[in-house]
């Protein structure tokens, strides 16, 4: 049907053709030449008809009107390039900014994971550890025996599997030459099985590799990719984890980014037990790894639940199991002690994101129909206007012999044109969107926007667009053409109940504005109140990077940062160096119970025991610059023979030792092992995160306790603190040439990845804000702009009646200031109640601040103003003669 | 296709005869669209009258079904004309056509020779 025919030119050539050799032939039979001719051309009958019959011989009618239809859209279309471009902009900016926010939106919150069946897949999580161990989350990890007992059992779950992280970030790896970094987990065997990860290279692993603890490693499709070329030769070569040498025996399924929450893992390897490799790149406790430690819950675990088994079945057979095992170790729990309760939430989603990303994001949907419900009414206003001034034209092509079916199918090709070309730069501005979002949320998994949700949002705005679309043509068709041909501007410009409805609409427009800028501002606010925030120290100046050491007895450990501490100090530049177990500023933290002066410290109506404690380095305060209140820092005299000292903050001291010199009381850990005198309290200042509150802290000296392994630098220095990561690197590596500088950075850029999901909340929040203003804007100046041309007519008889130019920029003025009033007022309310939605967000800034409501409303006002500023004076310079003679 | 009314003793075509009888005069060789119209008529003894403007509709409906093919060329005369000429699928069409052509005719022919309609069962 759509091949391409002969054209109609070549046609008339074969007709023309025929009838000269009819000629020819009807000559030679003897008839004159003239007669001849006429004859032929007679006998051929009419050209036209054969032509017209050819045209129309094998054509799609419908395809050829289409087309006709589409030629003529784009040229109505081309005639208003304002109206066209505008319009295109609102659909693209309604539809794109939608689907980006909802394809993050759905990769952490709906997602489900790359495995077989997931929906049986769940995590295990518990009510809280055992009193007398130590975790790297309370409800989210698990001793090594627990895992053992739970993996054996058999019923309520096909398969328990354990994945353990072998550092807190990253961990020093090599292939060939060159030390790098990466993300590995430690894993059961059954862990690919189990989940029903498939292998696109290679094999996974089994409970023997396991068993055996053996050197062999998977890689992530994604590490595959970037660190190997997707080169196939990798399977059997080398990588080198902390010194130790696997074998790379295959490549998981692409999409399987591991179980880490927001990381993409980058390699597996069996459950290890060797020191250089214990859970999260700790150090030995007592010589003990995590198998060995059964105080240490620092394994998460994955189930699969066996098939027609719920969540709580499960949970309340493996409950009596869970609890034995619970206090493996541990002697038999406290009279009064809450045992650990097991249960299962679902594997939905990247794991942990929910809970971080998941509230932000619903309200950031929230934004988001705010802004499509302004994109959308704005395309409506436009195509209403531009339609009502088309009644004219559509009344003339009724009255010259249009059927209804050719100007509806007119009006729906416009529409359509308006949401294809929508539709395409929607999906421009969706990719490039839905990146910055990923990227602002660090979420490093691939993200792609959806094509569900792009889908959606299409047809929700094609639907929209094709009905308003075909809205004048009912009033076209209900006006006699002979009236309509009459109707002029002057005459149709009081529809009274159309401007209504325009009003309502501007109106309305101004509400959900005042409510997106009051949000904005809100949690910009917050924003810059988390960014001022005192640290307590002095904080810029600060480098801070991991080392991660061959550490084969304490004292050589001891000697290898006492050695790097002193090379660094040496170093042009370099103010003060020290150490640090715990990163500041990442999250992490150790928390336990202390003991003080030999015994737990009572506290009031059961508040919290916990301290967190933190191993540092020889004048660690001093580099900080947190200032010590009473007693000293640590420093290089403190070692493994003098007598073990410790530093505690003032919550600490407030809370354990109140209205008592701390200085000279013993503090400890839990277990009574290791005890230390207080020779210092410092000021309290941010330990994890900018946005927390004190809460009480001791400080350990590397030098004198029975573990060390990995640490982090803390170095302060003179100028751009980064200039000194080369030199400091060479440093390392005359120690060690195998040695990464892990994740090296500033301290102050360390603290921001605290606050970076208030910065990406309020950001996104921001830039809603902007994008309401400017459609309120561009739709407010569009239909005050139509509004005064419809006028024109009305406001030269004002004029030439003797109105001055500021009574009619006043009259235009006034409509928008009545629109504005309305809008904001209604717009307040619901700007309180997104204030108390969003309270928990918000960070030193009242739900009702003030200055953000008022910010709001005179932004609302400024933009109504600004809007009806140009038309307003266009109203005003109309010439009263010129305007009469309009029409 | 259309058919010319006409009182004289032509007969108008079939729908469909027309395609066959395209088909059957180009078994020979190429011709162009006049000199196919001229020899159905003469062939038919003058009883078909070829309908122009239906011809080059059948023609271009033939080339579209790829059945003949057709290309600029020179008449015997000199002039410049478009000839059409049979392709393989055309052939394969031709014998087709001309089997179920005779099979209707011989049916129809059965029908109007009978002289002794059977006998209705009583």
């Amino acid at each position: 049907m759509f091949r391409c025919k002969r054209s109609a030119e070549d046609f008339a050539e074969e007709i023309q053709a025929h009838i000269e050799l009819e000629a020819e032939e009807l000559e030679r039979e003897g008839l004159s030449r003239e007669d001849a001719r006429w004859k032929a051309k007679q006998k051929f009958g009419s050209k036209r008809a054969a032509q017209e019959r050819f045209y129309m011989h094998g054509r799609w009618i419908e395809m050829d009107r289409f087309r006709r239809d589409l030629k003529h859209g784009f040229r109505s279309l081309l005639q208003s390039p304002g109206f066209t471009v505008t319009a295109i902009l609102m659909l693209a900016l309604g539809m794109g900014a939608n689907t980006a926010v909802f394809s993050v939106m759905n990769a952490v919150l709906l997602q489900l994971l790359p495995v077989d069946d997931p929906a049986r897949v769940v995590y295990l999580r518990t009510t809280n550890p055992p009193h007398g161990t130590g975790t790297i989350d309370t409800t989210q990890t698990f001793s090594y025996p627990v895992y053992e007992a739970l993996h054996k059992q058999t019923g309520g779950m096909s398969a328990v599997i354990a994945y353990v992280p072998l550092s807190g970030n990253k961990v020093a790896v090599r292939y060939g030459a060159e030390p790098q970094e990466a993300e590995g987990d430690m894993v059961s065997g059954a862990f690919f099985s189990a989940l029903g990860v498939r292998l696109q290279r290679g094999r996974g692993f089994t409970e023997q590799d396991e068993v055996d603890h053996t050197s062999v490693a998977v890689i992530s499709n994604e590490y595959w990719t970037r660190r190997f070329a997707r080169n196939p030769e990798v399977l059997s070569s080398t990588l080198y984890v902390n010194g130790i040498g696997f074998t790379i025996t295959g490549i998981a399924a692409a999409g399987f980014e591991g179980l880490e929450a927001g990381k993409s893992t980058d390699f597996w390897i069996p459950l290890q037990n060797r020191p250089e490799l214990n859970a999260w790149g700790n150090p030995l406790e007592d010589g003990k790894g995590y198998t060995a430690n059964p105080t240490w819950w620092c394994m998460r675990l994955v189930g699969r639940l066996s098939p027609g088994v719920t969540k709580a079945q499960a949970a309340a057979q493996l409950q009596p199991v869970f609890q034995a095992a619970a206090y493996v170790g541990l002697g038999s729990p406290a009279p009064n002690e809450q045992k650990p309760t097991l249960s299962f939430v679902d594997a939905k989603g990247f794991p942990g994101y929910a809970a971080q990303y998941g509230r932000p994001l619903r309200l950031l949907m929230g934004m988001v129909v705010l802004v499509l419900l302004i994109a959308l009414t704005n395309v409506v206003m436009l195509l209403m206007a531009r339609n009502a001034s088309r009644e004219r034209e559509f009344s003339m092509k009724l009255a010259l012999g249009a059927g209804r079916g050719d100007l509806l199918r007119q009006l729906l090709t416009e529409s359509l044109l308006l949401v294809v070309a929508g539709g395409a730069v929607a999906w421009v501005f969706a990719v490039v969107a839905t990146k910055a979002l990923g990227s602002w949320a660090q979420i490093e998994s691939s993200l792609t926007p959806d094509g569900t949700v792009l889908r959606f949002t299409v047809a929700v705005l094609a639907l929209t667009t094709i009905l308003f679309g075909l809205a004048p043509l009912r009033m076209a068709l209900a006006a006699a053409p002979s009236l309509a041909l009459k109707t002029s501007a002057a005459a149709s410009a009081t529809d009274t109940g159309k401007s209504r409805m325009g009003r309502i609409i501007v109106a309305l427009q101004m509400t959900f504005c005042v409510v997106l800028l009051v949000g904005a501002g809100l949690l910009l606010r917050t924003l810059r109140n988390l960014e001022n925030t005192p640290l307590g120290m002095k904080v810029d100046g600060l480098v801070v990077f991991g080392v991660s050491p061959h550490v084969e007895s304490l004292s050589q450990g001891r000697e290898f940062y006492r050695e790097l501490i002193g090379k660094l100090r040496t170093l042009p530049g370099v103010e003060s160096v020290t150490v640090m177990e715990e990163r500041l500023g990442s999250w992490s933290s150790d928390n336990s119970d202390m003991m003080v002066d030999g015994r737990l410290p009572e506290v009031a109506n059961g508040g919290s025991r916990t301290v967190r404690s933190n191993v540092v380095g020889p004048g660690f305060f001093t580099a900080l610059g947190v200032p010590v209140l009473a007693g000293r820092d640590f420093t290089d005299s403190d070692n493994a023979t003098s007598p073990h000292v410790g530093i505690i903050n003032e919550e600490f001291a407030r809370r354990f030792l109140p209205n008592q010199n701390p200085l000279g009381h013993t503090i400890g850990t839990e277990d009574g092992m290791y005890q230390m005198t207080v020779v210092g309290v410092v000021k309290n200042h941010k330990y994890r995160s900018i946005d927390e509150e004190p809460i009480p802290m001791a400080w350990y000296m590397y030098a004198q306790i029975p573990i060390i392994g990995r640490m982090d630098v803390e170095m302060r220095v003179q100028g751009q603190p980064l200039a000194i990561l080369p030199s400091a690197r060479k440093a390392v590596q005359q120690l060690d040439p195998n040695l990464p500088l892990i994740r090296p950075m500033t301290q102050r850029a360390q603290y921001d990845t605290t606050i970076s999901n208030q910065t990406l909340f309020a950001r996104l929040a921001g830039s809603f804000g902007l994008l309401a203003v400017v459609l309120v804007a561009t739709g407010l100046y569009g239909t005050l702009a139509y509004r005064v041309n419809r006028r024109t007519a009305e406001i030269g008889i004002r004029m030439a009646m003797g109105a001055g130019r500021s009574q009619v920029v006043w009259m235009i003025l006034r409509d928008s200031l009545a629109l504005t009033a309305v809008g904001v007022g209604l717009g307040l309310p619901v700007a309180v109640l997104l204030g108390r939605a969003l309270s928990s967000s918000l960070y030193g800034v009242k739900p009702l601040d003030a200055t953000s409501f008022l910010l709001a409303v005179f932004g609302v006002a400024a933009v109504a103003l600004a809007a009806s500023v140009v038309p307003a004076r266009r109203a005003a310079s109309i010439e009263p003669l010129t305007a009469l003679r309009t029409e | 296709m259309s058919t010319r009314d006409s009182n004289d003793e032509r007969i108008a075509l079939l729908q469909g005869t027309l395609d066959l009888l395209i088909l059957k005069s180009l078994v020979f060789g190429s011709c162009h669209g006049q000199g196919i119209a001229r020899s159905i008529q003469r062939q038919s003894e003058d009883v078909f009258l070829v309908e122009h403007g239906s011809l080059y509709v059948a023609l271009q409906r033939l080339e579209d079904r790829k059945w003949i093919r057709a290309k600029w060329g020179v008449s015997e005369n000199n002039r410049k004309a478009r000839f059409y000429s049979l392709t393989e699928k055309g052939r394969e069409q031709l014998v087709e056509k001309t089997g179920e052509w005779r099979r209707l005719t011989r049916a129809v022919g059965l029908i109007l020779d009978a002289s002794h309609p059977e006998p209705e069962e009583a």
